[in-house]
């Protein structure tokens, strides 16, 4: 795996994750208690064995570089590898990455360095657990220019994703963006193969694509623009996630909304996740800074402190309060006689006596005030807070209540 | 209409030289001694195409030429150089020729002639 060099998309806005993405990119989000987003799509390149690795980042970040910088400072650099961020730095042109294609053009140079013979382009998006070994091996089988990963949807769902279409050995025979009327599966008409922004290319082809498409009127973008492009004159190939999907249960997710950013966390603390975490031949990585363990306090008549069906990182205290279907991050205190239900609290989040938190989630550091009430009457919390379709609250970081 | 060729070149003698060449051949020539100076040109002069030296001061041309895309993304372009080694460079393959500098400027005049025609269709 030592030709692979792996270029991660980690600029993304995250609109729809507003205001989990007020002051930091989609990747560098909270997943899970004690993960970032990105985490996923890191440690899926650690345990396929691609050790060669940057990260492309532009909007807000300096949380995603932190991070990355404090806890994935592991690899061996005098045995070639590393794990590199590089912002947008207007290398050849003085504009922001105008779509995916451009970012890996902008960086045309650090292809030119490297040299490697393939590039895993992939998204800091998305969560998931997928051994890139397969879709390589695939890649060099089929002698293809461009593999693409691709994930069985229902037909219903093709608006929000990319649709390819195979013909009988999985060559890629058409790609449309997001389309109404989908190209299904041939032999399943119920089914569709999404695009999972996760690509192997052949550096040569690669660079010979990128170049066309920046002298052209395009959006740049490798879903919308290179890979309809690449189809009639190259070796493209799907390739089906399921052969290399580590958790066994095809579980990947976009989580673009807060909606299904929620749901995909609470999946967490269901007795069997979709996602396993407990995976030893699969280590989710992180960094976390060093906290005690997590403890609970008070054992009185209305005074306990209690966690059912909960995720609670280290550092966190539930003293004399109740929390039920909540996901912790560390250092959250929960004090006496306050409850939380269904409900994520990121790191630092202090819940004060008597207060009573339901299906809300609240960014880091957020101090919660005595008796305060938040997911009871959702009206009321439109007036300071995000409230989604599906009344989820988000109280956003920095907030003084 | 005359087409107007932007010429790209740091040594003095050779950019007159070219000048008068293609100007013999009827085009009407624009010169730039640097890639900076050849960007201010594409943007006062509007070139409809660009014949651009590697090696030269102030900025050189592989980093001219990025720019020149970012700004102009059809104008068709052929690096012009002493050296051949160049075509080994990523960069160097977002040109639309690679012209290697001789005293006989034939394929020079044939490519110019190629790509004008070319033009901006992409």
């Amino acid at each position: 795996m030592k030709n692979v060099l792996a270029m991660i998309l980690a600029g993304g806005r995250g609109e729809r994750l507003y205001p989990l993405t007020r002051d930091r990119a989609k990747p560098a989000v909270c997943f899970g208690a004690i993960y970032r987003i990105i985490d996923f799509t890191l440690s899926n390149c650690l345990n396929s064995d691609v050790r060669r690795i940057y990260a492309l980042t532009q909007y807000k970040s300096i949380s995603l570089h932190r991070h990355i910088q404090l806890g994935w400072n592991i690899l061996s650099a005098p045995l070639g590898e590393f794990i590199g961020v590089i912002p947008a730095q207007q290398r050849i042109d003085e504009h922001w990455y105008q779509g995916t294609a451009d970012a890996i053009f902008q960086n045309i140079y650090t292809l030119q360095r490297e040299m490697p013979d393939l590039v895993l382009i992939l998204s800091g998006d998305h969560i998931y657990k997928m051994d890139y070994r397969k879709i390589i091996g695939l890649h060099l089988e089929k002698k293809a220019d461009l593999t693409v990963a691709a994930i069985r949807m229902d037909r219903r769902l093709s608006r929000e994703f990319g649709v390819i279409e195979v013909d009988g050995d999985w060559r890629i025979v058409g790609f449309q963006e997001k389309p109404e009327e989908p190209k299904t599966i041939p032999g399943d008409p119920e089914g569709i193969l999404a695009s999972m922004g996760v690509y192997v290319f052949n550096t040569e082809v690669l660079v010979r694509r990128l170049i066309e498409d920046a002298r052209s009127d395009s959006t740049h973008d490798f879903g919308k623009d290179i890979i309809p492009e690449m189809i009639g004159k190259d070796r493209v190939f799907a390739f089906d996630f399921r052969h290399a999907d580590r958790g066994g249960t095809g579980y990947w997710r976009d989580v673009g909304t807060i909606d299904a950013y929620f749901e995909a966390n609470m999946d967490l603390i269901s007795v069997t996740p979709q996602l396993n975490l407990y995976d030893p031949q699969w280590p989710i990585l992180t960094y976390q800074s060093p906290h005690p363990p997590a403890k609970t306090v008070w054992e009185e008549e209305g005074r306990a402190g209690t966690a059912f069906n909960s995720i609670i990182s280290n550092g966190c205290i539930i003293s004399g309060g109740s929390v039920k279907r909540s996901i912790l991050s560390p250092k959250v205190v929960v004090h006496s006689y306050a409850e939380t239900e269904d409900s994520i609290l990121m790191e630092g989040v202090d819940v004060g006596r008597y207060a009573k938190i339901r299906r809300t989630i609240i960014d880091k550091d957020v101090q919660i005030p005595q008796g305060m009430e938040i997911g009871y009457d959702l009206d009321e919390d439109a007036k300071r807070f995000t409230v989604t379709g599906s009344g989820i609250v988000v109280v956003p970081r920095w907030i003084r209540l | 209409m005359k087409k107007k060729i932007l010429v790209v070149e740091d040594e003095e003698g050779l950019r007159l030289l070219y000048e008068e060449e293609l100007k013999a051949e009827g085009y009407e020539v624009l010169t730039a001694g640097n890639g900076k100076e050849a960007i201010q040109q594409l943007e006062a002069g509007k070139p409809d195409l660009i014949i651009l030296d590697i090696v030269m001061p102030v900025m050189d041309g592989m980093e001219a030429l990025g720019r020149i895309v970012g700004k102009e993304r059809k104008i068709p372009i052929i690096l012009h150089t002493s050296y051949s080694g160049y075509r080994e460079d990523f960069m160097s393959w977002a040109a639309d020729a690679y012209v290697t500098k001789s005293a006989d400027l034939g394929e020079l005049k044939d490519k110019i002639r190629v790509l004008l025609v070319k033009g901006k269709a992409r």
